[in-house]
């Protein structure tokens, strides 16, 4: 395989260490300029915990960005190898040993993860210069002869390559199965891959969804009459969150199904939700960080719309209300950016996943139009298929997000409200935006791989490796 | 509608074709040439080929790699397009027809079994037969649903409904797309190199399901190959060199077979 083929192959992962990269430096960058306006403002006194807090919330949207960009490369990287079984089977078959062909896989993930950083450092600080440059300029921020380096600052690009190497390694477990006998046996597909049993990790995952479960009913129980609740149920949300994810194996590609179910009975639609389930471990992978970030955003967003129809249910006074409205709508949109560059990077990592598994399936297309599917059933097929994953990480997160938002309002708010409960108020705009999301993202992801599906002949597709 | 009495089908129900006999051909190849490239590259691989295929009957195609039966075969099936001349399925000209109109033609009047990746992997091995009847958007009707019967059981393949494609066989796997391709009773069933990927026990298996396909129902069959103990199956057997009809000879021996494709060989 030529070094442009591996780059090409490689370009999706680049673009996701880019975007943490550039996600991580800027907003390094944009919290060392604050500083620096802060400990200029003599009236700030504790500008030493301002820094602090600072720092703590943009380490933490920082780490769950490079959590989700080295899902995604792993994703990748395991897709990548499965389209290279042959070359490596001959790799072997000549002599090679399989710890020699992982290693090779895992530095071309160090050469993946170093483009990626250096690609990512210069735009995020490039970014960081220009908004400062602009903000002056429209005298919205002081004229300060400001520093955009720092050392620290570029501890997101050392993690970047740091995660992207490590990923690669995951990623690549495969290469230790492929017998030197695959290069000679040209025949069958690889069987579709049954539901992994982790069996460990699926009993910590119950453990901590149903513990951190209820941690989150204690919380809102307790908040019933005192306000403290919403602690405890912020542990609970953490715990049983942190449980999902850790579960998603189990949870997607069963929600994947039942979501493929929905579609119908035609042999379209039955076809597109058998592939989307027929790698359940890549699925998961690839929806999981969707589900992460709509949650996130949801969690917040209902718990802030519920807090604020409470609030507006004793509060007459309009200037008050008009000035709460403000202060949520601030935070939820920073809060949604900040959780959004992540999603991007999910998004990155869905539309490649079904890029990669259509052009791994030529052959299977090829006989489909063989015997008798029309070019608009193939792309029809493809379309669904992106679908049933957009719309079940979209989903998952919406439900995930309405329990989190309602217990974390309720936990604060059921002492005020006399002990009762509160319904939860949903967030009509936000709704509408995800239902918008997962069709574009749906269509995105499926356009490419449709139209490559469809532009060569079946014989051409057979003929394919 | 007023039911009437049907008969029970037969045990061996017979495709309904009154040319059997070979008198009327299920196909022609008129004059057909197929290029690669252009100028200088210029590739013929075939070059004015003229053949019919007689209905009822099982034709081989035989001949070395490169000869053009894979591409004859493709322009016939309707799997991919002439430079020139024409082709007729019946009496269908297929030349002109646009790729959804050449899509329903394979779905509902050719059959198809290659060499390998015959079946879905997602779909078992009873889905995989009925293929054919849900891309066109219905179930198998109770006649069909006789006939598919039938041809599980006598394929052997009852135990195996449920089965997907990894957990059979490499024969099973063949014997499930022979399943495949007559379930719609097909104007034409085109394999190639059907037992190139098997054992010969296994591969004598699926010649003699072909066999007895056209024999027994009338089943007009195509087959591309290179291996002279397949076509030795076969009514007749075409040969191919260099992009050109060379030779054609009725049913033979395996030995026979040999001797013509040698004599080929030296000619070239």
């Amino acid at each position: 395989m030529s070094a442009r083929d591996q780059l090409l192959e490689h370009r999706p992962s680049i673009l996701v260490a880019a975007l943490g990269t550039t996600f991580g430096v800027g907003l390094l960058g944009v919290t060392h300029v604050l500083e620096q306006i802060v400990a200029s403002d003599a009236a700030v006194a504790a500008s030493g915990t301002v820094s602090t807090m600072l720092g703590f919330v943009a380490a933490v949207f920082v780490g769950l960005a490079l959590y989700v960009g080295a899902i995604v490369t792993a994703n990748t990287f395991a897709t990548v190898v499965a389209g290279r079984t042959p070359t490596i089977a001959l790799m072997r078959l000549l002599g090679s040993s399989a710890r020699d062909q992982r290693r090779a896989v895992a530095r071309e993930g160090l050469v993946v993860g170093v483009a990626g950083a250096v690609l990512g450092t210069l735009v995020g600080l490039a970014l960081v210069v220009v908004a400062v440059r602009v903000l002056v300029g429209r005298g919205q921020l002081p004229d300060l002869a400001y520093s955009y380096f720092s050392v620290g600052g570029l501890v997101p690009a050392v993690a970047v390559v740091l995660t992207t190497v490590a990923a690669a390694w995951v990623g690549s477990r495969r290469v230790l199965q492929v017998t030197p006998l695959q290069a000679t046996d040209a025949a069958q597909d690889a069987p579709v891959a049954g539901r992994s049993r982790r069996i460990v990790r699926t009993v910590v995952a119950a453990l901590l969804v149903v513990g951190g479960g209820l941690l989150l009913v204690v919380g809102v129980v307790v908040g019933l009459v005192d306000a403290m609740g919403v602690l405890i149920a912020f542990f609970g949300g953490v715990l049983s969150f942190t449980g999902v994810v850790v579960g998603a194996h189990a949870l997607m590609p069963a929600v994947l199904s039942a979501v493929g179910r929905t579609f119908g009975t035609s042999q379209v639609a039955r076809l597109a939700a058998e592939n989307a389930v027929r790698q359940p471990e890549r699925s998961t992978r690839a929806t999981i960080g969707i589900v992460i970030g709509v949650t996130l955003v949801t969690t917040l967003s209902v718990a802030l719309e519920t807090l604020r129809s409470f609030i507006y249910s004793i509060e007459q006074d309009p200037s008050y209300a008009a000035e709460l409205d403000q202060v949520f709508t601030t935070t939820l949109l920073i809060v949604a950016a900040l959780v959004g560059f992540s999603a991007v990077i999910a998004a990155v990592g869905m539309v490649n996943d079904m890029s990669l598994s259509v052009l791994q399936r030529r052959r299977e297309l090829g006989l489909l139009r063989a015997i008798g599917s029309t070019a608009g059933q193939v792309r029809r097929m493809i379309l669904l298929e992106a679908t049933q994953m957009a719309l079940t990480a979209i989903v998952v997160g919406v439900v995930l997000g309405v329990v989190y938002g309602w217990a974390g309002a309720q936990a604060l708010l059921g002492s005020a409200n006399q002990g009762l409960l509160i319904a939860p108020t949903l967030p009509v705009p936000l709704l509408l935006g995800l239902a918008v999301t997962a069709a574009v993202l749906a269509g995105v992801a499926a356009l490419v791989p449709a139209r490559r599906a469809t532009s060569v002949t079946p014989v051409e597709a057979l003929a394919a490796r | 509608m007023t039911p009437t009495p049907q008969p029970q089908p037969a045990p061996s129900p017979r495709l309904a074709d009154p040319t059997r006999g070979g008198a009327v051909p299920v196909a022609r190849v008129r004059n057909v040439t197929k290029s690669f490239g252009q100028g200088d590259g210029r590739v013929d691989a075939l070059r004015d080929v003229s053949l019919d295929l007689p209905a009822g009957r099982f034709t081989a195609v035989m001949g070395p790699s490169g000869s053009g039966k894979s591409t004859l075969m493709h322009i016939t099936a309707g799997l991919d397009s002439a430079t020139s001349g024409r082709v007729l399925l019946g009496d269908t000209d297929i030349t002109g027809l646009d790729d959804t109109e050449l899509t329903l033609l394979r779905r509902r009047r050719i059959g198809f079994v290659f060499q390998a990746f015959n079946l879905v992997p997602t779909l078992d091995v009873s889905a995989n037969i009925e293929l054919p009847f849900r891309l066109d958007g219905r179930r198998a009707t109770a006649d069909e649903r006789a006939w598919i019967d039938w041809l599980v059981a006598t394929l052997g393949l009852g135990a195996r409904l449920t089965h997907r494609p990894h957990q059979l066989s490499g024969g099973q796997q063949q014997r499930v797309a022979i399943a495949r391709a007559l379930a719609t009773r097909p104007d034409l069933i085109f394999a190639d190199e059907p037992t190139g990927n098997l054992d010969s026990k296994a591969g004598r298996d699926v010649l003699d399901v072909l066999r007895t396909a056209s024999t027994d129902h009338g089943q007009s069959i195509a087959m591309v190959t290179h291996d002279p103990v397949a076509a030795s199956y076969a009514d007749r057997v075409v040969f191919l060199a260099d992009g050109r009809i060379v030779h054609e000879i009725d049913r033979s021996s395996a030995a026979e077979i040999s001797g013509v494709m040698l004599d080929l060989e030296r000619v070239a």
